[in-house]
């Protein structure tokens, strides 16, 4: 029986096999990408909340599997009820952005339980994306940007095996598909984000993260700063535009310390309070003055900028404080650029302090340390102030005081226990003891807290400055010199001030001892020092020119372009590149479908075929097959019968058979050659001569 | 106003895209939309356009015109996904009516594969065809079809969400030829299903030998060349001679043989009486007003009597627009019909 009496015969034709909503390699795609996602955010969320993204996603990709059943309504119901009520557990009401973030996590992870069909994948798809954008709210170095990247390859490999589930190989020609995508529209992109016309923000948009950065910070306690000197990470980095200062005078000034509670050093005024907002990050623009230098600090969540003595401020995000320090409008919640310019290195003429200020810098708790206070006592009895300075500073260079990380605890009346018992302490022991001493000798002092040193960078265009070089010092003011910056650890450990930290730790060998995996802690491995330096230079100039291309250094770009480019005139220009690009690739594929017109040459001989029949009085009727054009063409001018049938032929054996290329190109010769025998033919039979045309 | 639009859209569509059997797509006739998840996904570009606005952030600008830039090489993508492809319905399919008839199609790569493609009409569909380049690929679909007759879709439509599912790019061919749709079979009330018209007694017993031929009255739709004009001429009758008795006795099944029965009904049942017999490899003819099938006996033969019940009284569907030079000349449901 044939087939179709046995359909006309047959029931209803079976039931088709369910097939599976989303293909299983597109799923392993998207739970890639949001691992790779979520790596960023790891210090930042929760560590229930990874779990339990690695759990749920899991159970998705075991669901695909087969090894176990996608949850019903009723559990993911207590599943989503339990996971949200751990979330409102340990936000606890802190609304920041955060808890917002790890909200998003929570839901991209709640999401998979759902994930079913196409529809699902999409919206999978789009939280991804959009989680990307989150994630260089936070991480914008170039590793995370490129890990970011990734995920977003993945994502649109993923989409590509979803829309071709069955294309064989599709995994490497979906990557390769993406790269040639990508490539190709890598000029309009860059050309977009060179003219994008960056807009001021147009709401306020806080960016309060409850993340512990780590920094100094504004009180010291014995002790506070050695913690510190156990992490390499990075505070700043600092280009000069002239020659960088030697490595002494390498002091960066960030907040004074007035007031002494106890044992505890504090600001008596504290920043107040800080409108949350986001740090201006227009650090200034143009290449630097030789006084000038450019410093690009990681977020601190604080107010302060850190500076060189004698400075004035540049680039305008940053203001001055009566203290020749620099401020922020708003705290640093992402890493920022900002310009200074060293003045001279005298010191400005000094004026008397007023009374309120004397007050201030001579406050000292009214009890505690006797032997201190005691000690001031008999140094400052006969001596002008700065006798008394540099009795005391000699008192440490000459005694067997030592600078290490690694001091004994000191509970009460520490400064007393340090100057007179144990004589082993870090810097915040030594300026802390030396403010209260001078205090009490009735010298107004502060306690500066910053950093001191800094390592050159790869190539030694610039200077890092890890948080292992945190410093405290003191400032005294002198008559007639205003304030005096005094050191007492530069007279303990003159190494620590003439060549940092590790030197003046090597005998401990202490140096960043807790911290196993820093590249600095090898510093006598020449390669892992080069290769971490080559690092921190390419991270450099990415967060400069690309993380930190913003309003003014876009502005400053266009300045050095001629024309003179203006807010405006940019956004001419940007619509401009797009519709130019959009203009470009339609002119492309409109050529290379003209190309495609013009390569098919058989369609050319049919046509000169057809312009021949007519020119010899055969007009071509429409419908008209090659055949009986052939024929009515050979009843017109017998003389071409035979070559005429011949084409028609041809021309019809073309167009029923599907025909390679190559062999395409090699029946259109066949035609032209054909078409010309028909062209002598006809010549010479209008010749009037009396051979006869000869067929070949 | 929403119909006149849609039949405006439709006369446009059907102008730009004549009817053929085959068609090759070009910028002509590729139409090009974002699908409903391109349009999320513009919206989401416009969102994190604006995160990056507010956050001042550089890379967040940077990721929405990279992906700004992939949706518009997608667009590229998905288009030359199905330019230069040409598409042909190779053989249109023949079926029981209310089943889905396959219809061959062949889609051809021209200078670009083709991937991802989607082919249907209504709302049957076939996903998943990928040619590559120089390639060409045979595709079944199964057309749906609801009465008997010849089934022509209107339009199969040839679709692409490839690479990304944010673009879709279509067209369409508008077949010239037809398939043809059989009666839907239904059993047959009457065993017999031969010539027996209830009443009329007048050859209820078959006549064997060379000469005999069972003699009834005109009915409609008999030929004229079996009316015995002779005898109309002497006695005014119409009385037509059924030669059936020619060799052995073949069945007859006989239009006739369900009397006050709709017609359709009576195609049905004659669909299931030619069935059946050919399952029985049983010897007969098909007897239709206006069409006689000589009796004959295997699968061809049925084949043959089925096509002709399919396309009895209808008409091959036309088309005011002529067929483009070097289309295939259709090849329908003619072949089973005798004159």
């Amino acid at each position: 029986m044939s087939t179709i009496m046995a359909r006309v015969f047959s029931a209803k034709p079976a039931e088709q096999a369910p097939i599976e909503a989303i293909p299983g390699n597109a799923l392993l795609w998207l739970i890639a990408s949001f691992a790779l996602l979520l790596v960023p955010q790891w210090d930042r969320l929760p560590w229930w909340l990874i779990a339990a993204c690695a759990v749920l996603a899991g159970w998705r990709w075991l669901a695909q599997k087969g090894r176990v059943k996608l949850p019903g309504r009723l559990l993911r119901t207590g599943i989503m009820v339990a996971l949200i009520g751990v979330y409102v557990a340990t936000v606890q009401g802190r609304f920041t952005v955060d808890t917002a973030a790890s909200f998003f996590v929570l839901a991209v992870g709640l999401k998979w339980l759902e994930t079913r069909s196409a529809r699902d994948f999409y919206v999978l798809f789009f939280i991804q994306v959009y989680l990307a954008a989150v994630n260089f709210l936070f991480k914008q170095d170039i590793a995370w940007a490129l890990l970011t990247f990734a995920a977003i390859g993945c994502l649109m490999v993923g989409l590509q095996i979803l829309n071709a589930p069955d294309l064989p190989g599709s995994l490497r020609a979906g990557w390769k598909r993406l790269g040639l995508l990508v490539l190709k529209t890598l000029p309009v992109v860059v050309l977009l984000f060179v003219f994008f016309p960056r807009m001021a923000p147009l709401w306020s948009v806080p960016l309060v993260s409850g993340e512990a950065r780590s920094g100094i910070s504004d009180t010291m306690r014995p002790g506070d700063i050695s913690n510190l000197a156990q992490s390499s990470e990075r505070a700043f980095r600092v280009t000069f535009g002239g020659e960088s200062p030697p490595y002494r005078e390498r002091y960066w000034r960030g907040l004074i310390l007035d007031y002494l509670d106890d044992e505890t050093w504090r600001q008596r005024d504290s920043d107040g309070f800080r409108r949350p907002a986001r740090v201006d990050n227009d650090g200034g623009v143009g290449p630097l003055q030789s006084n000038e230098y450019d410093i690009l600090m990681e977020p601190t969540d604080e107010r302060w900028a850190f500076s060189l003595e004698n400075s004035v401020a540049v680039s305008g995000n940053v203001v001055s404080t009566p203290e020749d320090l620099f401020r922020f409008q708003r705290p640093a919640d992402s890493p920022v650029r900002y310009r200074l310019a060293q003045v001279s290195s005298e010191p400005a003429p000094a004026e008397a302090l007023s009374p309120a200020e004397a007050r201030r810098y001579l406050q000292l708790p009214s009890s505690g340390n006797p032997r201190a206070r005691e000690l001031a006592r008999e140094m400052s009895a006969g001596l002008s102030h700065s006798e008394v300075v540099n009795t005391l500073l000699r008192r440490f260079r000459e005694q067997a005081y030592f600078y290490t990380l690694r001091p004994p605890t000191m509970p009460d009346d520490g400064i007393d226990a340090l100057l007179f018992d144990e004589k082993r302490g870090f810097c915040a022991h030594y300026a802390g003891a030396a403010a209260f001493v001078f205090r009490a000798a009735g010298i107004p002092a502060r306690i500066v807290v910053g950093y001191q040193g800094g390592d050159a960078g790869a190539g030694g265009d610039y200077l890092i400055v890890r948080q292992y070089d945190a410093h405290a010092w003191v400032e005294v003011w002198l008559e007639g010199q205003g304030w005096v910056r005094v050191d007492p650890t530069a007279a303990i450990a003159p190494s620590r001030i003439e060549s940092g930290l590790r030197d003046a730790v090597a005998d401990e060998g202490s140096f960043l001892e807790n911290d196993l995996t820093s590249p600095q802690r090898y510093g006598d491995i020449a390669v892992l020092q080069w290769a971490s330096l080559q690092l921190d230079r390419i991270n450099y100039n990415w967060q400069r020119w690309v993380v930190g291309y913003q309003g003014q250094s876009q502005m400053d770009l266009m300045s050095r372009l001629p024309g003179g480019f203006g807010l405006k005139e940019l956004g001419y220009l940007t619509a401009g590149v797009v519709g130019a690009a959009l203009l470009i690739a339609g002119v492309v594929s409109a050529l290379s479908v003209r190309r495609g017109a013009r390569k098919d040459a058989f369609g050319r001989v049919v046509v000169a075929w057809h312009r021949l029949c007519e020119q010899v009085g055969v007009p071509v009727r429409t419908g008209e097959t090659p055949a009986t054009l052939a024929e009515r063409l050979s009843e017109a001018r017998p003389e071409v019968e035979s070559s005429a049938r011949l084409f028609a032929r041809a021309v019809n054996s073309h167009y029923y058979t599907v025909s390679t290329q190559e062999a395409s190109a090699h029946e259109a010769r066949r035609l032209t050659r054909l078409l010309k025998t028909m062209k002598r033919q006809l010549r010479r039979k209008s010749e009037p001569a009396s051979r006869m045309p000869r067929h070949d | 106003m929403r119909n006149s639009l849609n039949t405006r859209w439709r006369r446009w569509i059907n102008r730009r895209i004549p009817r053929a059997d085959s068609q090759i797509l070009s910028q002509k006739n590729i139409f090009i939309l974002p699908t409903a998840a391109g349009v999320v996904y513009g919206l989401l570009l416009l969102i994190m356009l604006i995160t990056g606005i507010n956050y001042q952030n550089s890379l967040i600008y940077l990721l929405t015109f990279l992906l700004g830039a992939l949706f518009v090489g997608a667009m590229h993508q998905t288009h030359r996904n199905l330019s230069g492809l040409s598409v042909a319905l190779v053989r249109p399919g023949e079926g029981r009516a209310g089943d889905d008839v396959p219809f061959l199609l062949r889609v051809t790569a021209g200078k670009d594969a083709g991937l991802g493609l989607v082919l249907s009409v209504e709302d049957s569909s076939v996903e998943g065809v990928h040619v590559s380049l120089g390639e060409s690929r045979d595709v079944v679909l199964p057309v749906p079809s609801a009465y008997r007759g010849y089934l022509r879709p209107d339009r199969i439509r040839i679709e692409t969400r490839f690479p990304f599912g944010l673009l879709k790019a279509w067209s369409w061919l508008r077949p010239a030829s037809s398939g043809v749709a059989f009666p839907r079979p239904l059993p047959a009330p009457d065993t017999a299903g031969t010539v027996h018209d209830g009443s009329e007694a007048a050859s209820s017993a078959p006549v064997s030998g060379q000469d005999n031929a069972d003699l009834r009255p005109w009915r409609e739709g008999d030929m004229s060349q079996r009316v015995m004009w002779k005898r109309f001429a002497r006695t005014g009758q119409m009385i037509v001679a059924d030669w059936q008795g020619e060799q052995g006795s073949p069945h007859w099944l006989d239009f006739h043989a369900f009397p006050g029965v709709d017609t359709e009904l009576r195609l049905s049942y004659l669909a299931w009486m030619v069935a059946d017999r050919v399952q029985k490899n049983a010897r007969f003819g098909l007897s239709l007003p206006g069409d006689t099938i000589e009796p004959d006996s295997g699968s061809l033969h049925g084949e043959r009597c089925l096509r002709a019940l399919a396309v009895w009284g209808e008409q091959p569907p036309r088309d005011p627009d002529g067929q483009p030079f070097g289309t295939r000349q259709a090849e329908n449901g003619k072949a089973g019909v005798s004159a």
